[in-house]
């Protein structure tokens, strides 16, 4: 049979398709639920940033405009942690031998230092309106704050909901034990206090349009549990952990601007409004530091903590091979949440059977949860 | 400890700026000037910028291994580094947000006077600072002159002095061999396979364990880090005094002030409601036509000056800004150092004699010049082993990775064929999570296809026909291995089912480890 037409077109060569490309990428976050998650209160955020930004051009308020893109600085922490967990699928190459998995805990991390360099500002911004408190329009404050913290708090159940449907091991009780009481829309404090612009009685809206949920946290479990879970779902424990964190203290900074807008109101107490972003800032700040800690040690190749009790007792039973004069230089460390990795040196008799030797030292630390194990053999000289 | 000059030099800014902070705060005070303190926190933020620097240059001096950080603290420079570089990014926004402000409500300069001269108090603070700095940085942003590169060499040797008093901790093994010329070319392939060249000419002399200082361009010396975040940000403070600076001069030439006691109109969009009423008045008495002069406050665009600079100097630190935060977060990712290319390392390691694979091959950067490789290597037997052992503690040296751990493999009797299975890799139910989603197959993890199925020693090739002789020899063979057997049946059967179909699946492995 003769082909009447033949076409050319399978082989040209791929054109750099950045729509296949996009496209690709967002099949990739609609894959997996916590990037899913962050992917949707992402684009919530940005509309209602957009929204205030819109509102507050059409009635020339600052407030709401300033306001506005304090949201989306926030934006830029749920996108931080979105890129990180569909980079950390992303396969391993030849520059990136271990994969990109440490993205997540690099995302953690940076939005650890947003967090707090947020904290530092709001403090700063508080400080100046205690040394010199401008007269805020409060008229449109108190309604907008309610709303803010209403969708707040109704993102926040929905999701922690959700969120737990998942547990299996013991780990993320742990990732919410710090968020609850961090909530913090200190955004909604820092410019309540452009102190500038409310000396001309704008209508100072100070509102949080935030709605910023808790998160689907989706925990898939990298125990060893004889379930054949994708490797890409290792836990993103550090990567939620954080954008939780920011967004949580979205949460209290409406509940603080609400206080302080009924004392302002009630009692008139215009100390009222510095305090409380004081008060607001040191409590963001010091809920950022567990993850900061934990994020701190996995970058610096930190001996993973939960093995701090584990390892010396493996060194004990590898010592007592037969065969194994010494064991040096062990450096164990943490890839991502729950990947451990070691690499130590034994120094064995020159009778002694090597083979065997490995694989009960690989057999040993297996079992305390360490699975890539690189163990040279160097044999003593006689 | 020694390193003492960086240490001083951080120390000796740190107090200045920290005193000009009181400075600029006490004269807000004084002259109620709201500006003033918002400056002031500004120069907070470098004071905090500075003292993230110091800690992580002393945390860093201790190299010394512990028990909870086995590598020393040396991570601590790039730490520091990403700190700062994040830092600065926060803060350009923070800049632009204020900007955009002032774009939409411009402000006079209250007292230009005292802002010239605190301006210019804090330009000259900046200005030493920059000098301070400017040797460490490398001027890696076009900066680099001879003077530059040699402080840089200066230093570098005097970097290298500490780390090679630092007893037996982790770096016991690589002992003192940092050898300066390992760090990253500021440009691509060429210069490094330039120094590839000059390394081998020069193995001898790496193997005596003395350092080698070799003068190589350390414009972008991953040490000093650290200390370019630190240049960055006293750059972005200077630039800011700039700004500050000029407008102020500016202002106070050009600008026309509305006199007091006179009536003035105020085209500008202004904060001060007094020139608003006074134009209101003024149509009022003009309008009975006593007088034309209507004094005109000062041009407008005078006003939108400062926003538009702001801007500008945002740009550029963001700019300058942009490849440090890369170079930090790569080296965080564990990413394989610029000047090594895994793919010819892994040919050439093959190459090596009695070297019949290479598994789980990684390297990667702890800080600075200490680059830090794993790998299973397959070898014949035992006693071999010590001496390609050596062989290949050789090949690494040579390419300036002296921190090497090497797990021997040897090959379990009668299967030849079975060279390119990893013996010890994970167990059944490990298997898909051994490394965060690396590959489905242990073994294969950054070596990529092509080092283990095209090695020279040919092994690869009769997988399949050899699954079924590998399944029944292992147990035979090495009965004695005791608890070992069933494991190694167990990842030998893991491996090779996969690997039946081999062509496709080493095209589509391709593909996929590339993305």
């Amino acid at each position: 049979m003769l082909p009447l037409c033949i076409k050319d077109d399978e082989y040209k060569p791929a054109k750099f398709n950045l729509l296949a490309k996009i496209s690709g990428w967002f099949r990739s976050i609609l894959s997996d639920k916590t990037s899913r998650n962050l992917f949707f209160f992402l684009c919530l955020n940005l509309s209602f940033a957009f929204v205030e930004l819109s509102y507050g051009i059409w009635s020339n308020s600052l407030g709401l405009i300033s306001d506005s893109f304090h949201m989306f600085f926030d934006c830029t922490a749920l996108l931080a942690g979105l890129a990180a967990s569909v980079i950390s699928r992303w396969r391993s190459n030849d520059s990136f031998s271990y994969g990109y998995v440490r993205a997540e805990v690099l995302a953690g991390f940076v939005n650890g230092l947003f967090l707090i360099f947020t904290a530092f500002f709001i403090f700063s911004e508080g400080v100046e309106r205690a040394l010199e408190p401008p007269h805020v329009n409060h008229d449109r404050l108190l309604p907008v704050s309610v709303a803010g913290l209403l969708v707040n708090l109704v993102g926040i159940f929905v999701f922690q909901h959700g969120g737990h449907g998942h547990s299996h091991g013991g780990d993320e009780g742990h990732g919410h034990s710090h968020s609850l009481f961090n909530g913090s829309a200190g955004h909604g404090h820092s410019h309540g206090g452009h102190g500038h612009e409310s000396k001309h009685g704008d209508g100072h809206s100070h509102g949080d349009g935030h709605s910023h949920g808790g998160h689907g946290h989706s925990h898939d479990d990298p125990h060893c549990h004889d379930e054949l879970h994708t490797p890409g779902k290792g836990s993103s424990k550090q990567i939620l952990q954080g954008v939780f964190l920011h967004i949580v203290a979205d949460t209290l900074g409406s509940v603080g601007v609400i206080i302080s807008a009924i004392l302002m109101q009630k009692y008139d107490l215009m100390i009222a409004d510095p305090i409380c972003s004081m008060c607001i800032s040191i409590l963001i700040g010091v809920s950022v530091v567990p993850l900061l800690r934990e994020s701190i040690g996995i970058l610096m190749q930190r001996t993973p903590p939960s093995l701090d009790n584990a390892l010396p007792e493996c060194y004990q039973r590898v010592q007592q091979l037969q065969g194994v004069y010494n064991l040096q230089e062990p450096h164990f460390w943490t890839l991502c949440t729950d990947v451990y990795i070691g690499t130590l040196k034994l120094l064995i008799a020159p009778d002694a059977d090597g083979k065997w030797i490995l694989s009960q030292t690989h057999n040993i630390f297996t079992q305390a949860g360490i699975r890539q194990l690189y163990v040279q053999i160097e044999v003593a000289a006689m | 400890m020694a390193c003492e000059p960086n240490r001083v030099r951080l120390l000796c800014m740190l107090s200045l700026t920290f005193g000009f902070f009181i400075v600029e705060v006490v004269v807000s005070r004084i002259t109620a000037s709201l500006a003033m303190l918002s400056d002031s926190f500004h120069m907070l933020s470098d004071v905090i910028a500075l003292v993230v620097a110091l800690v992580a240059v002393r945390f860093a001096e201790k190299t010394q291994s512990t028990n909870k950080n086995t590598f020393g603290w040396i991570r601590a420079e790039v730490m520091g580094a990403l700190v700062n570089a994040v830092f600065l990014t926060a803060l350009c926004f923070t800049i632009i947000l204020e900007a955009v402000e002032r774009f939409t409500n411009p402000h006079e300069i209250e007292k230009p006077h005292v802002v010239i001269g605190v301006g210019a108090a804090g330009l000259l603070v900046n200005l030493l600072g920059l000098c301070l700095f400017h040797g460490h940085a490398g001027g890696g942003h076009g900066h680099s002159h001879g003077g530059g590169h040699s402080h840089g060499n200066k230093k570098n040797k005097r970097g290298k002095i500490c780390k090679s008093e630092r007893p037996n901790g982790s770096s016991g093994e690589e002992s003192n061999n940092l050898v300066g010329s390992h760090n990253s070319p500021p440009n691509g392939v060429n210069t490094e396979r330039h120094r590839h060249e000059i390394v081998r000419n020069d193995s001898e002399v790496h193997m005596n364990g003395s350092v080698v200082y070799e003068d190589m361009d350390h414009s972008h010396d991953e040490a000093s880090l650290n200390m370019r975040g630190v240049f960055l940000h006293v750059l972005g403070d200077a630039l800011g005094s700039v700004i500050v600076v000029v407008n102020a001069l500016i202002f106070t030439f050009v600008w026309r002030p509305c006199p007091p006691g006179e009536t003035c109109f105020n085209p500008c969009h202004s904060t001060d409601h007094q020139h608003v009423n006074h134009t209101l008045v003024d149509l009022f008495v003009d309008s009975n036509g006593s007088s034309f002069q209507r004094t005109m406050v000062g041009p407008c665009w005078v006003l939108y000056l400062d926003p538009t600079l702001c801007i500008i100097m945002v740009g550029i630190l963001l700019y300058t800004t942009y490849p440090l935060l890369k170079e930090s977060a790569l080296i965080l990712l564990q990413t394989v150092p610029k000047q090594i290319d895994m793919h010819r390392l892994n040919e050439r390691l093959l190459l090596l004699d009695g070297v019949l694979a290479i598994h789980e091959l990684h390297i990667w950067q702890l800080a600075g010049s200490r680059i830090i490789a794993t790998a299973h290597i397959k070898c014949h037997d035992p006693t071999s082993y010590m001496d390609v052992a050596k062989r290949i503690k050789d090949f690494f040296h040579n390419e300036g990775i002296h921190a090497t751990t090497i797990q021997p493999e040897f090959v379990t009797v009668n299967s030849e064929s079975s060279a390119s299975l990893c013996e010890l890799s994970c167990r059944t139910q490990c298997a898909p999570k051994l490394c965060c989603g690396a590959t489905d197959k242990p073994g294969v993890a950054g070596t990529g296809p092509a080092g283990t199925e095209k090695g020279p020693s040919g092994e690869g090739k009769a997988l399949a026909a050899s699954a079924m002789e590998v399944i029944s020899e292992i147990p035979e063979g090495a009965a004695g291995a005791g608890a070992s057997v069933l494991e190694q049946a167990a990842a030998a059967v893991i491996q090779v089912v996969p690997r039946i179909p081999e062509p496709e699946v080493i095209i589509t492995r391709e593909v996929e480890s590339s993305l």
